[in-house]
């Protein structure tokens, strides 16, 4: 499974790695991006199963990535992980309004991100059967 | 007039307007009317007036020290601080990670060596205890060092708030040296840290006075 980690800190990006890996994901099929701009530009050159994405960043955020995703039919069906310091109620309705698949607030757990990709997957599981 | 209204604004309204409203003249009338207005407005423009030289006393003052006594030095170097404290805590959780990624395959291989010892049989009571110890240690050395790696999220959340307030003294710098670009031109100078110029201080104090502030 292709998976793209999107943050503008680079420890983030490692910790998110490290969880990754350490639940049984390839290490050498993570991909890294630090901003919204770059993750749009990966996600269009190669095909990925998978988008963990911060909110705050700079150039593009996280919210406008996801639309963005959304917006665009060859990545539309896209699962995207939002993990983001942005706890309050707007931002979250944002993000679901927007179709995010999940959504993780820092500082989280191995056993949360366990869980939440556990749902999105379950979930695409669920609709694959019935498409 | 009618009764009712005067005899309700005798006991509200200061005698001078009590006078003015009883009166029948009218170019009287208005002519009073007049002189309260503008009494009103000078008061009012007084009142302007000295905000006005208070604020351009206090930018005059601000433009001093930014030009004078380095203060754009201090909001610059205030702002490289913070982002050498963002890029020390990133090395710091860096090699924190090092370690962790360098020591978590080490654990795995012990752990996973002491479940082949217990594995194959005909081992002495020592050797089986130790390996046994030997795997409970390495576990609890790889959970440990997951929870290392989490932890490190510290930078993140930190960083970002760092990142606020040196954006916020950006904006602060940027406003600061606008107001005293702006108080430069309203007053004649013209560059804006240069605009502390006795002669255009003198200026403005002039026609301050002109105008009785």
């Amino acid at each position: 499974m292709k998976i793209l980690v999107d943050d503008d800190f680079s420890t983030m990006r490692r910790i998110v790695r490290n969880l990754l890996v350490e639940l049984g994901f390839s290490n050498t099929l993570i991909q890294e991006a630090d901003d919204g701009d770059n993750a749009i530009d990966m996600l269009r050159s190669m095909p990925f199963d998978l988008v963990v994405t911060d909110w705050n960043m700079p150039n593009m955020t996280g919210i406008d990535l996801l639309r963005a995703i959304r917006a665009e039919l060859a990545l539309k069906a896209l699962p995207v992980l939002m993990v983001t310091a942005e706890n309050n109620r707007d931002q979250i309705i944002a993000a679901a309004q927007a179709g995010v698949n999940g959504y993780i607030v820092k500082p989280f757990t191995a056993v949360t991100l366990k869980e939440k990709l556990g749902k999105i997957f379950e979930r695409l599981a669920a609709q694959g059967a019935t498409a | 007039m009618n009764a009712v209204s005067t005899s309700l604004l005798d006991h509200s309204l200061p005698p001078e307007l009590q006078q003015l409203l009883q009166t029948q003249d009218g170019p009287a009338f208005e002519q009073a009317l007049d002189v309260l207005v503008r009494e009103r407005e000078q008061h009012l423009f007084r009142a302007l007036g000295v905000l006005a030289r208070d604020l351009h006393d206090a930018v005059r003052r601000l433009g001093n020290d930014l030009a004078q006594e380095g203060v754009p030095d201090s909001v610059a170097d205030a702002r490289r601080h913070l982002h050498d404290v963002l890029d020390m805590s990133a090395k710091a959780a860096h090699r924190s990670l090092d370690f962790a990624e360098r020591m978590r395959p080490q654990a795995e291989a012990l752990q996973a060596d002491a479940a082949v010892v217990l594995a194959d049989g005909g081992k002495d009571d020592a050797t089986v205890a130790l390996a046994r110890r030997a795997g409970e240690f390495a576990g609890h050395c790889r959970d440990g060092l997951s929870d290392m790696v989490l932890a490190q999220s510290w930078q993140d959340l930190s960083g970002q708030r760092i990142k606020k307030v040196a954006n916020f003294i950006g904006s602060v710098e940027s406003s600061l040296l606008e107001l005293v670009r702006l108080t430069g031109v309203l007053a004649g100078g013209e560059a804006p840290v240069a605009a502390a110029k006795v002669s255009s201080q003198d200026e403005a104090d002039r026609l301050l006075s002109e105008f009785g502030f």
